[in-house]
């Protein structure tokens, strides 16, 4: 919908001169206490007052520690280092502070351990190429002769290194430790040393993060870890010293036709763990949270998929099933799914299978045209995402660029519910600050936001 | 004499054991290593690609058929290399520096492998420098670079250029590929071609080298 001036119209701005003037660059949020309803009717498929916004809440819908340095420098909020709570992405913490400047709705409640294996907890400094951070206190690393950076799992250098951040890059890409496969020794319960009961001193940690996380009055997303079936981000299990099973990333994708029973073996294994620990889990904190983020296993390449919807349904579809079907039995959370690239194939069966939310609405991926998904799942999937491009827009636009995609998304996606605000997947290093505040004050000014 | 329809079956199905076991048969009755190469398994990766296209297959089997491809490859290599054996073209390939992806570019490099190609795999996070150092030591005619992640696809840009300060440029074709990548990109960054799949790729490559 275009206005008068051609520039695309605000829903909540009826007059193009006030969405075209309004300075927004000072924003300050005032209205978190109803962050959590505005989340709350967006799932539930009914139009909120304003587009609720997500950055940071998960560990894909995150930001990298740079850009959120750059943005509490734009924002001119208190300096110092920004803590990184997940390494292996290097995502930056985004504290209360940069959340009502960059008028979010949604916050966050992480896993007990990192990809790596320790807690983010007990910080200390670390430069991170000419940036000073904080890490947690188990983050230990070594830097080779050729600049690449190792780091070890669970903090412990006598262990061999598990991740790997090459010169060029901006996190840690996972070092396969792939022991020799003798198929007469081929155990799943080596590919389920990843799954345990969970601990109670995790459940008190859970329980303290969630309460203080409803306190806030954000909408809550948490993630209790678990019930990612196959992720291949953490088939090679970064966060064990010695991974012993399938942890060869091809060799799993293969292991996926040639091994299925023992696949299947790992997953209905997983799942009655998985299952378990989310009741105890909701024994202790109800229903607290908005949205559990459960599964990240990706589906989708750029230009088509990982497998066909048939093996899908085969070897993923009855588990995502049993564990979203105790969440909508026993609770009133709901359902996150995180895959990148080309997935709309899949989504009859997501919804089917209990997912009430999708992420991160890859629409660069064929077949992810955002009206036509809208058109097709709107009114029962929820879109967390897909609001700006973060493979050419937001990284290689110019601020104009960003502006009007962001404007065309919101106009697509907002009417009747149903969509979060986030940019397709985690913001990336090198994006540019101006990028990013011209994408959040489209959103803001597509919402018709009250300033300070 | 073997059956070697049987190669081909088996490298369609991702059958490494009967795909090595086929072909060491099928040398030990005389058939040409140049000829297993050309007549079998070639036209197998075709048809691997050709359902890849068209989505009967996915990564899972791709992977499958390029390790039958390759355990057949592995007996017949060094029986080429002996006889002389002319490849189609000469491709030196690596995922970029700061990339440690490699998935995407190994099924590429399987692709050309099984199309015919020498393929020199440099593996990934492959800086400028060790891109120029192969490509000139083994006199290759094609280049082809990989990247998955959009921070790191810059370096596309930075290692064509070096082939072009290193005066190394109208030596070889460069094609890229990989999830971030467009034609438009690798047009901006002064690319010879650029591969949306890995069957794509063999396409393009042969066209490059064939240019």
């Amino acid at each position: 919908m275009l206005s008068a001036c051609g520039r695309l119209r605000c829903k909540a701005l009826p007059a193009c001169a006030r969405c075209c003037s309004r300075d927004i660059s000072r924003l300050v949020s005032q209205t978190n206490g109803s962050s959590r309803e505005r989340l709350s009717t967006a799932l539930d498929h009914r139009e909120p007052d304003r587009i609720p916004l997500d950055f940071g809440s998960t560990s894909v819908t995150g930001i990298h520690v740079s850009a959120v340095a750059a943005l509490r420098r734009y924002y001119g909020l208190a300096p110092g280092p920004v803590k990184v709570h997940e390494p292996s992405q290097m995502l930056g913490l985004v504290e209360d502070d940069l959340r009502a400047a960059m008028g979010l709705d949604v916050i966050g409640v992480f896993p007990g351990k990192t990809m790596f294996g320790f807690p983010a907890a007990d910080w200390k400094e670390w430069n991170f190429r000419g940036l000073d951070v904080l890490v947690p206190g188990d983050f230990r690393t070594r830097t080779e002769s050729n600049g690449d950076i190792l780091i070890f799992p669970e903090g412990d250098e006598t262990a061999a290194p598990s991740g790997r951040m090459p010169v060029g890059s901006a996190f840690f890409d996972a070092i396969v430790r792939q022991p020799e496969i003798d198929e007469r020794k081929l155990d799943p319960a080596d590919n389920l040393e990843d799954f345990a009961p969970i601990a109670e001193v995790d459940l008190d940690r859970i329980e303290r993060s969630v309460r203080s996380a409803a306190a806030s009055g954000y909408g809550v997303a948490a993630a209790f870890g678990g019930t990612a079936f196959g992720d291949v981000a953490r088939v090679p299990a970064p966060f064990l010293k010695n991974p012993k099973g399938i942890r060869d990333v091809a060799e799993w994708y293969m292991s996926t036709r040639t091994r299925r029973a023992y696949i299947h073996t790992v997953f209905e294994r997983q799942c009655e763990i998985g299952i378990q620990n989310l009741a105890r889990i909701h024994a202790r904190i109800g229903d607290a949270v908005d949205c559990v983020y459960l599964c990240g296993t990706d589906f989708g390449t750029q230009t088509s998929a990982f497998c066909s919807v048939a093996t899908f349904r085969e070897l993923w579809f009855p588990y995502y099933k049993r564990v979203n079907h105790w969440v909508h039995a026993n609770t009133a959370w709901k359902c996150f799914k995180h895959s990148c690239g080309s997935v709309e194939r899949f989504f009859e069966s997501f919804l089917e299978a209990g997912f009430d939310i999708v992420n991160p609405v890859q629409c660069s991926a064929a077949g992810m045209e955002p009206a036509e998904l809208k058109r097709k799942y709107g009114s029962r999937l929820v879109f967390w995402g897909g609001g700006v491009d973060t493979q050419k827009t937001l990284p290689f636009g110019t601020p104009q660029e960003v502006r009007e995609e962001v404007l065309r998304r919101c106009e697509i996606f907002a009417p009747g519910g149903g969509f979060v605000f986030n940019s397709i997947h985690n913001l990336q290093a090198g994006t540019p600050v101006e990028n990013i505040v011209a994408m959040l004050d489209a959103v803001h000014q597509f919402n018709g936001v009250v300033h300070a | 004499m073997p059956d070697l329809d049987k190669l081909h079956e088996a490298v369609i199905e991702g059958d490494s054991k009967a795909a090595a076991a086929v072909t060491q048969a099928a040398i030990a009755a005389g058939v040409a290593p140049l000829d297993i190469v050309t007549g079998y398994l070639v036209p197998a990766m075709d048809e691997v690609g050709r359902r890849f296209e068209c989505e009967e297959y996915f990564v899972p089997e791709m992977l499958l058929s390029a390790r039958a491809m390759k355990a057949s490859m592995e007996i017949v290599r060094p029986l080429l290399a002996a006889a002389g054996s002319e490849p189609v073209g000469r491709v030196v390939i690596g995922t970029v520096q700061g990339d440690l992806h490699d998935i995407g570019k190994n099924l590429v490099a399987s692709m050309l492998e099984g199309g015919g190609f020498e393929v020199i795999d440099l593996g990934a996070n492959v800086a400028p420098e060790q891109f120029i150092e192969a490509a000139a030591t083994r006199n290759a005619n094609l280049v082809a670079l990989s990247a998955l992640l959009t921070v790191t696809m810059t370096s596309m840009k930075t290692t064509i250029d070096a082939f072009q300060a290193a005066g190394l440029r109208e030596k070889v074709k460069i094609m890229v590929g990989g999830a971030p990548v467009t034609q438009q990109y690798a047009d901006a960054i002064g690319a010879d071609g650029f591969g949306e799949s890995a069957a794509a790729a063999v396409a393009l490559a042969r066209r490059l080298v064939a240019a």
